[in-house]
């Protein structure tokens, strides 16, 4: 899989119509002589075959040298290193807080299957699935960062400020929050239908009738049999969506000006920076395909009925 | 007129009401909420055609006075050049929509060929499959940035990338049912009387999954307008087509947000987007509720 995704982001820039030049080189064509193009052509070494090229892509993932920003003239390795401690606050924490309220939320609408809590909770989920995730942010900046003044808006840090420890920390919290919370709302509604479809499928299980029989109370059997089973097959879903919420911060990060790799990923997009936006997208693909390794592996530790 | 006093229950259901199952409750809710989604995307579809008529300027227009606050004149004011904003979402609808219609038809045919053929034909779909997975695994939002990046701003790319991510699940849906269509007598029998594959697909298979088809076409048109709005807000959607998205990332440069301007500039984009996203999720959810066989049963 890893392989395909290399290889794809390798072949896409080659793929596109008009000269690979501009977007691998992200010069502009247009303004250069014959010479001059011969010149940058070589040196990005676009005239070697394309095995040759193919194979020193690969070499130089593997080294992690991805070349430099021709914006910024640094090496690209570093800018990405730079952010990734970022992105991983935002999506983690994120994970943390729709995880929760999700599976609270969903077990709780099994339990009352076709009640009115069940009916409208899915329907403020389907709203939820329906939000532009960036329009949420900026209503978020609009509300809390401008009227009411609770929260800064901007960045991951005050700028300027020269904070250590503790009040470090505090500065870091509340630049995260509404990031975090545009992020977390959004994530919700996955793993709300996840667990309310797990957890009406173990209520139809005959262990659960069997402790029922047995005049257990119904909150305990929803709590120890019942939620217990059912958590299971959201653990993929969970870490599914970490993957998700990597893609997600693209647009988070850029509404609030937070110095991830989402916004890196924009900010390469805009300025024609294609070097920097291919190695975002190489991190978000790898980041993707280790969730997802990381779903396939826990589960049969968590779920004995599975193990081979 | 006579009035008969009758003894008999009346027609109907005898007796006290019988006690409503709670599968039954939550199905009327859920004709319910598809004809919220349904009156929703009808009243869209309306503005969309109807657009020249109800807008009161030419979006593209320099209407009033920049960054005007709401008045007879401009009931959602104007932008940071004085183009009317309530104009520019009128038209805005005929462009969000016509995406996001377009490019899920454009993804169900693809998956639904896709899925056919993988169905029918188990080594290649096998292969089809893998495709499948790739496209579902790879970074949603990311990959989208990236081809719109290398193609370029146009509506047709942004018709064409969208449809690119999003035909996969359709594909999965289709070939489940034609898989298990293929081993029905009625498929073996028509094949041993001598028809050709593509005449058995088409008579056949086909119409048994068109159904299944519509009702992804739907869910996928809803996720097909956020995905326009993601791009367009990135200022990667077409410069000369101004969609619901493109409005927001004009409010996001010029920092409405950060004004009083937010309630007129951000929060209507936004909305229409939810709404029309919402109208088409609840219209695609009923629908698979009803066609769908796995869900039908529960």
């Amino acid at each position: 899989m890893l392989v395909v995704a290399v290889s794809l982001n390798f072949a896409l820039p080659r793929l596109m119509p008009g000269s690979p030049l501009a977007l691998i080189a992200g010069v502009e064509v247009g303004e250069m002589t014959a010479e001059e193009r011969a010149a940058v052509t070589a040196d990005a070494g676009l005239d070697r075959p394309l095995v040759v090229q193919y194979l020193s892509y690969w070499k130089s993932i593997l080294t992690l040298d991805f070349g430099y920003s021709f914006r910024q003239g640094t090496p690209i390795e570093e800018l990405v290193l730079d952010r990734v401690p970022w992105t991983l606050l935002l999506t983690l924490t994120a994970l943390v807080v729709s995880g929760v309220i999700g599976i609270a939320l969903g077990a709780f609408a099994a339990w009352r299957r076709g009640g009115k809590w069940d009916v409208s909770s899915l329907a403020v989920m389907i709203a939820l699935e329906s939000t532009p995730q960036f329009w949420l942010g900026m209503l978020f900046i609009a509300l809390f960062s401008v009227s009411l003044g609770w929260l800064p808006s901007f960045g991951a840090t005050t700028a300027g400020a020269d904070l250590t420890g503790l009040a470090w920390l505090a500065d870091v919290a509340e630049h995260a929050v509404l990031p975090v919370l545009t992020l977390s709302i959004l994530s919700i509604p996955a793993v709300y239908l996840s667990m309310r479809y797990s957890t009406l499928s173990v209520l139809g299980e005959d262990y659960i009738r069997t402790a029922q029989a047995k005049g257990l109370r119904p909150r305990t059997v929803m709590l120890h049999h019942v939620v217990r089973t059912a958590l299971l097959p959201v653990t993929t879903v969970l870490a599914l969506r970490l993957g998700w919420a990597f893609g997600g911060t693209v647009v988070i990060e850029t509404v609030f000006s937070y110095p991830g790799l989402g916004r890196l990923m924009y900010d390469a997009v805009s300025a024609r920076d294609y070097p920097v936006m291919q190695a975002t997208f190489l991190v978000f693909t790898i980041a993707v395909l280790l969730a997802n390794l990381l779903a396939d592996s826990l589960y049969p530790r968590l779920d004995p009925r599975v193990r081979v | 007129m006579t009035t008969t006093v009758s003894t008999e229950p009346a027609p109907g259901p005898a007796g006290p009401a019988p006690v409503v199952r709670r599968g039954r409750r939550l199905r009327d809710h859920t004709t319910a909420l598809g004809a919220v989604g349904g009156v929703i995307v009808l009243a869209l579809v309306t503005v969309a055609v109807l657009a020249p008529v109800l807008a009161p300027y030419d979006p593209a227009e320099r209407a009033g006075t920049p960054f005007s606050p709401p008045s007879p004149d401009h009931l959602l004011g104007t932008n940071d050049v004085g183009q009317d904003l309530l104009s520019e979402m009128i038209y805005g609808t005929r462009v969000s929509l016509t995406v996001g219609i377009v490019a899920a038809a454009a993804a169900m045919l693809i998956g639904t060929v896709v899925g056919l053929i993988g169905g029918y034909f188990p080594r290649l779909g096998a292969v089809a499959m893998r495709g499948v997975d790739v496209v579902l695994i790879l970074p949603f939002l990311p990959l989208l940035i990236v081809l719109a990046a290398y193609l370029g701003r146009s509506i047709v790319n942004t018709v064409i990338i969208i449809a690119i991510l999003i035909w996969a699940p359709t594909a999965r849906v289709i070939r489940s049912q034609v898989l298990s269509l293929a081993g029905r007598d009625y498929i073996v029998a028509a094949r041993s009387m001598g028809a050709g594959h593509a005449y058995v697909l088409w008579r056949h298979v086909l119409p048994k999954t068109m159904l299944l088809a519509i009702g992804e076409f739907v869910a996928a048109a809803s996720g097909a307008i956020l995905l326009e709005s993601s791009l367009s807000f990135l200022g990667l959607g077409d410069p000369l087509q101004e969609s619901w998205g493109s409005t927001l990332y004009w409010a996001q440069a010029r920092g409405a947000f950060l004004t009083p301007a937010w309630k007129w500039w951000v929060l209507p984009p936004g909305l229409l987007i939810m709404l029309s996203a919402l109208g088409f999720a609840l219209l695609g959810y009923a629908l698979e509720q009803r066609i769908n066989p796995r869900l039908r049963r529960s």
